[in-house]
């Protein structure tokens, strides 16, 4: 069953379009990872989903955004206000800034049921506990009264993941949930996501820069670069048989700390700006093997196809 | 291989607190820390937030004061130096930092920038040598001279750590400490980093300090590699395939994400929390964590010892 169906979606904010041509499907109980190095546009695609553009005086521009078979980009505020936070849940990047720090957190986790399963004072108290037990935070009961300051950052980002499931959410968007965290941290927090996601049949969507984590986690890849989406595919093949030029070149940056020897090519050049897309195919700058055509014709991503790669050349199997 | 850099026993004390309302409490960030470096080696220093790291790499370059400890650097007892000798040799030891958008004085142009170090060390240069010396440098690092005109706010992060590592070469220096150079970067240019050191380090002899959290990039880049956990060195990796045998590492590695989904691995959760630093038990401050830790653990700091040239401070080294 289709959870999340994203077509062709491209956002603007005042005169400039950040984003465009990003589309991804996915299903119940499925994990995609968007990865991309900053400024690719994975967080404004998060937020374009949760219906957060206005906050940074950004709008839709073209594209839909089907939740559950719902279509989301026409609802009002009222609607979406329903959604988030009840059948759509956020994880944040930074636990540190996401909660209240005047408030203990068993209130702030509790305020989700609240306000989108109407429970009672006491009724959510004992859903948070359950929660907390759930997420293998150790003597729930006692933590509920501690103040965010009180705890570790993994421990904080374990609440906001609380927070998330509050109201028992089809859907979890994660926007780099360890970003901010120490390895081992990490580790836990990847793993108890992908347990998350097993045991109540979520989908997430998982954003991070990270390519090792999308190895480890995800089911399938959508890889964006510079406000577009490039490639997207089922996550053996993608490491496996990057199509992309881009994609293939990313894999190459990252140290295979544990396999090793194989030595780093970085991609020369950077990022271009928001300002500063390039015409045609937004890689071709620093691309190896772009030609005349690249810097002249956008190159097609196909939307409804498992795979794709928004490439004139895209790379054929590697032998 | 003669040794460029010997650390014997350093620690250093922070205090905190004081006052009417708030009892003093101190820690030890970095304690009872010994190694040395070979010149032309990379020696690697992993470890969490808050276990030292950056205090270490401190304090061997006397940055800040040691409590205790000594540092041998070409054979000079580097604490013993009066402030002139100590800034003469602060040529030979150079440090780039995490975040090179603060590096850089953003009113400097780039040419000012590379060139600050000779004025720091009183070296007089005519406005066409120092022309010439940052091109020089420039094209060192693979920059344009062309941009020695311009500003950091001009500059991508990139080209910015760039020029955070032309300003340490630009003294000739033997022992660059580099403290987690690319954790702000993209991995595109992160990549592009790592290679550039590699080159600079082979072309110019040079030998590195190489902090970071990240264990694969560290066993990619670094012939050593010291494991750091809450201020102590509790395993030396001689070489980066040797395998581990401090359980805190052993959790470190498996903690570690492979890049490639064949690799797939069931992460086993670590539990417990990191102690307070202001606060250690008497024993191993791992002990608390870790999955073979006996009552020895508990109440016996084990000491780093090295019977086969592989330091491990463990009382069940696995």
């Amino acid at each position: 069953m289709t959870m999340l169906s994203v077509q062709d979606l491209g956002v603007s904010i005042g005169p400039i379009a950040p984003l465009s041509g990003v589309s991804f499907q996915l299903e119940r109980g499925e994990i995609i990872g968007i990865v991309g190095e900053s400024g690719s546009g994975k967080s404004l695609t998060a937020m374009g989903i949760m219906g957060l553009l206005p906050l940074i005086g950004g709008q839709i521009d073209h594209g839909t955004v089907e939740f559950d078979g719902i279509e989301l980009t026409g609802l009002s505020e009222n609607e979406y206000r329903k959604l988030r936070g009840g059948r759509i849940g956020l994880i944040t990047q930074n636990p540190m800034t996401s909660l209240d720090p005047l408030k203990k957190i068993g209130p702030q986790v509790d305020a989700v049921s609240r306000l989108h399963l109407g429970l009672d004072r006491a009724g959510a108290k004992a859903r948070t506990v359950e929660l907390l037990g759930d997420l293998r935070i150790p003597e729930p009961a006692s933590i509920y009264h501690l103040y965010p300051h009180q705890m570790s950052g993994g421990m904080k980002q374990r609440i906001v993941i609380a927070m998330a499931l509050g109201a028992d959410p089809d859907l979890l968007i994660a926007d780099e949930p360890t970003t901010a965290l120490d390895v081992t941290v990490q580790a836990q927090i990847i793993r108890l996501l992908g347990d998350l996601v097993k045991q109540r049949d979520l989908s997430l969507v998982l954003i991070t820069h990270d390519m090792s984590v999308v190895a480890q986690t995800c089911d399938k890849v959508m890889v964006m670069y510079a406000g577009t989406a490039v490639e997207r595919g089922p996550v053996q093949d993608i490491f496996d048989n990057p199509k992309h030029p881009y994609t293939k070149a990313l894999i190459g940056c990252i140290p295979h700390g544990l396999s090793e020897t194989v030595r780093l090519k970085g991609i020369e050049g950077t990022v271009p700006g928001v300002a500063q897309y390039p015409s045609g195919c937004r890689f071709h700058p620093r691309c190896t093997i772009a030609e005349e055509v690249c810097t002249r014709n956008v190159p097609v991503f196909e939307t409804g196809a498992k795979r794709a790669a928004a490439c004139h050349f895209a790379l054929e199997a590697a032998q | 291989m003669t040794t460029l850099l010997d650390v014997r026993h350093l620690s250093k004390k922070f205090v905190s607190g004081g006052g009417p309302f708030r009892p003093v409490r101190s820690m030890h960030a970095v304690n009872d820390v010994s190694f040395s470096v070979d010149t032309g080696r990379v020696v690697g220093v992993v470890g969490e937030s808050g276990c030292g790291k950056s205090t270490l790499a401190r304090l061997v370059l006397r940055l800040i004061e040691p409590s205790s400890g000594d540092v041998q650097f070409e054979d000079l007892d580097l604490l013993a130096q009066k402030p002139k000798p100590m800034r003469a040799l602060r040529a030979r030891m150079q440090m780039v930092f995490q975040d090179p958008y603060s590096a850089i004085d953003p009113r400097y142009t780039i040419r000012n920038a590379v060139t600050e170090p000779f004025q720091v060390q009183g070296v007089r240069q005519t406005a066409s040598e120092a022309d010439d010396k940052t091109a020089e440098l420039l094209s060192m690092v693979g920059l344009s001279e062309q941009l020695a005109g311009s500003y950091p706010h001009q500059l991508s992060g990139g080209q910015k750590q760039r020029v955070g590592i032309a300003r340490a070469l630009a003294l000739n220096p033997a022992l660059l400490v580099l403290d987690e150079p690319t954790a702000s970067l993209d991995v595109s240019v992160q990549a592009q980093i790592i290679s550039l050191l590699e080159k600079l380090r082979d072309e110019l002899n040079l030998t590195y300090i190489f902090i970071s959290h990240d264990l694969s990039l560290v066993k990619y880049f670094c012939d050593e590699i010291l494991v750091m956990y809450l201020g102590r060195v509790v395993e030396a990796l001689p070489s980066t395939d040797a395998a581990a045998r401090h359980p805190y590492t052993r959790t470190l590695l498996d903690s570690t994400f492979d890049p490639d989904p064949k690799l797939r691995r069931t992460i086993e959760p670590l539990g417990g929390e990191v102690p307070s630093p202001f606060d250690l038990p008497p024993g191993c401050a791992f002990a608390a964590r870790c999955p073979v830790a006996t009552e020895k653990c508990r109440t016996e700091l084990p000491v780093l010892r090295a019977d086969d040239g592989h330091p491990v401070a463990c009382h069940h080294p696995l």
